[in-house]
């Protein structure tokens, strides 16, 4: 059932940027296991994306450039097409941190090759066989990705904002890694919500695939954090509990349980759409002053 | 039933629920403690954190003037573990305090995993240089940190000839310098011909002259003193062998053109060749959809490609994202982005900036 005739969303007009990958290049040999001095929990919370993220955003491109034959809009065209190039750029950002983790003897294979097989093989392209059942795996995988891209930018807003993570001495470089890449987020947070409702916009479908997604990242991420605990050399008796993601939100070093509740119903309200959250201007304000964003524009500008 | 009987039978129930309530959590811990997303399986070969390449922020550490306009720089990590190891002709990315990415190959000792050793030569705005080398010799002083990446090789020494000869021109030594001291290290037959514009500019000519010995494998020619070398002298000295070269475009080619039946060629460039002349078009096969593009001087391969086949997936335009990897079924490449490996780029290109260096290629497209 399709609830496009009856009221589309309306995205924000003056949010809408012109999107482009940047060269960033992150080095990190300087960077502590415990980059958030002394609270090895939240470090490790946030850590997790360094294990979803270079195969789930390696995904994104994987899928997105299927879906390009079926863009009849090409300011939409436009969007995905920068949106593919960053997604890629965060895909590699996040998998050059592996080794460093691997390094500091905190191996992240056993998980990673688990994200590995659920984005290639449980989400690749051979899951149904061709003809229809395959498009009908196209439309979901797209609305996925449109569920997962309401919490990427939820989490990019947030990180942006993300104050206390200064105030208690957080490396610097993974700082920027956070924000450049929650930037660009908030930068391109609504071409995955256009493109699904170009392509399908079923609001059945809508519900289903975040209840999916959701459900996943859930998972995903409570046994990430807990996998870091586990075998983080330093601790005796690492432990991850749903206590100390309360604890860390409500001291503003991760997003809040309340924050996190509120967000479902904005995702399912039928008038949603991305660029009523967020700012794009703090997006661009950030990128402008991001150390890694500024020598990527430096390089671009060199190589020419 | 009596009440006593009732509450000892409620007492095994409770029991029981929770022995299988403790089996089960231990049970699921051993589990997750083995796998970590259990009951999901591992892909067979990991692909996730075994990045392209990764960065490093180093110290340059000595600074110094080793020939007229060649510097050579020493560059050291601030922490104590080894430095990713290199082979004789590996490069690195210097990313330069201004932007500006240039390559420069390693010519220390592949055995010291401390530091890295890099020369460059001063090329002046007048010999077409954009200002990568000037950076080079006024920025990076000692002290000042600079990003790397890499090493990569794209000029790998292969072991197992019967002879090696190498053929350098100005500051092209430096990658076969290193070919030099191992091939001398294992006691292979090797010769050298050095070309320069003057001795005064042509950097590592007393340690080459040493490892030459009194016989002579070393043939250092200097132009102000006795012109051009005698290319096809040189490589008729000697027998069928791999031959290495590192020098300008004219140097290359009087090579190739002399190059002894039987051996094996194998060049390093500058740079593309895009920095010595114009671009030149070349034809694009796309194999599958069975049609042929022609991809002009002042265009690329994926705007060509993209007028025949409008979908075709891009993205940043610069070979650094690459979304544009396209499998190459014939031709030879010039790469032009900083993101395959070498193994890619064996039968691969990112078509939005590498091109053909031939005049032909075939897309799997």
């Amino acid at each position: 059932m399709s609830n496009t005739k009856a009221r589309p969303p309306q995205p924000v007009a003056s949010e809408h940027i012109a999107l482009k990958a940047r060269n960033v290049s992150f080095s990190w040999e300087s960077t502590p296991l415990h980059w958030l001095p002394g609270d090895p929990f939240t470090t490790h919370t946030i850590n997790v994306l360094h294990l979803l993220l270079p195969a789930g955003e390696r995904w994104f491109v994987h899928v997105y450039k299927q879906v390009l034959p079926h863009i009849r809009d090409e300011r939409l065209r436009e969007d995905v097409i920068g949106f593919i190039g960053q997604e890629a750029m965060h895909s590699q950002a996040h998998d050059e941190v592996l080794p460093h983790l691997r390094e500091q003897g905190l191996d992240p294979t056993p998980y990673t090759a688990q994200v590995d097989w659920l984005f290639e093989k449980l989400l690749g392209d051979r899951t149904l066989p061709p003809g229809k059942a395959r498009h009908w795996w196209l439309l979901e995988r797209v609305a996925m990705i449109a569920a997962i891209e309401h919490y990427t930018a939820f989490l990019g807003d947030w990180v942006l904002n993300a104050e206390e993570l200064d105030r208690r001495g957080a490396d610097p470089t993974m700082l920027d890694l956070l924000r450049w890449h929650g930037a660009e987020e908030v930068e391109h947070r609504s071409v995955a919500f256009d493109l699904f409702m170009h392509v399908d916009g079923s609001y059945r479908r809508r519900a289903r695939t975040w209840a999916t997604a959701f459900t996943a990242l859930v998972f995903l991420w409570q046994r990430g954090a807990r996998f870091f605990m586990e075998n983080d050399p330093t601790l005796t008796d690492g432990k991850a509990s749903f206590r100390d993601f309360h604890r860390s939100g409500r001291a503003g070093t991760l997003p809040t349980t309340g924050d996190m509740i509120r967000s479902i119903p904005r995702y399912l309200s039928r008038g949603y759409h991305p660029s009523q959250e967020g700012s794009t201007a703090q997006a661009v304000a950030y990128l402008a002053s991001s150390p890694a964003a500024t020598a990527a524009e430096a390089r671009t500008n060199g190589a020419v | 039933m009596s009440s006593s009987l009732r509450t000892a039978r409620a007492a095994r129930a409770a029991l029981f629920v929770v022995g299988t309530a403790l089996l089960t959590r231990r049970a699921l811990r051993r589990r997750i403690g083995a796998s970590p997303l259990w009951p999901l399986p591992a892909l067979e070969e990991p692909v996730s954190g075994q990045p392209r390449s990764r960065a490093l922020r180093l110290r340059v550490a000595r600074h110094e003037h080793v020939a007229e306009g060649v510097v050579q720089l020493r560059l050291e990590s601030g922490q104590s573990g080894a430095l990713p190891a290199w082979e004789p002709g590996a490069h690195l990315d210097l990313v330069l305090p201004s932007g500006l990415v240039r390559q420069y190959s390693l010519c220390g000792d592949p055995e010291d995993s401390s530091s890295y050793t890099v020369a460059t030569r001063l090329i002046g705005a007048d010999e077409g240089g954009r200002g990568g080398s000037r950076e080079v010799h006024e920025v990076l002083r000692e002290g000042v940190e600079v990003e790397v990446r890499g090493p990569r090789n794209r000029f790998p020494l292969l072991d197992g000839a019967a002879s090696y000869v190498f053929v350098a021109g100005g500051i092209g030594i430096t990658p076969l310098l290193a070919m030099v001291r191992a091939v001398e290290a294992a006691g292979g037959d090797w010769r050298l011909l050095y070309c320069g514009r003057s001795r005064a500019s042509m950097p590592f000519l007393e340690e080459l002259e040493k490892l030459g010995g009194a016989g002579e494998r070393v043939l250092v020619v200097a132009e102000d003193e006795c012109g051009l070398p005698d290319v096809r002298g040189f490589l008729g000295g000697g027998g069928a062998g791999a031959v290495y070269v590192c020098g300008p475009e004219g140097l290359m080619d009087a090579v190739a053109g002399a190059l002894p039946a039987g051996a094996s060629l194998h060049l390093e460039r500058f740079a593309p060749a895009a920095a010595a002349g114009g671009e030149s078009a070349f034809e694009v096969e796309l194999r599958r959809s069975g049609r042929t593009v022609t991809v002009g001087a002042d265009t690329t391969v994926l705007a060509a490609v993209r007028a025949e086949l409008p979908d075709t997936p891009y993205s940043c335009e610069q070979g650094f994202c690459g979304t544009c990897q396209h499998r190459v079924l014939e031709g030879e490449i010039d790469h032009r982005d900083e993101l395959l490996t070498d193994g890619e780029r064996g039968d691969s290109m990112l078509i939005c900036v590498s091109r053909a260096r031939g005049t032909r290629l075939v897309l799997d497209a």
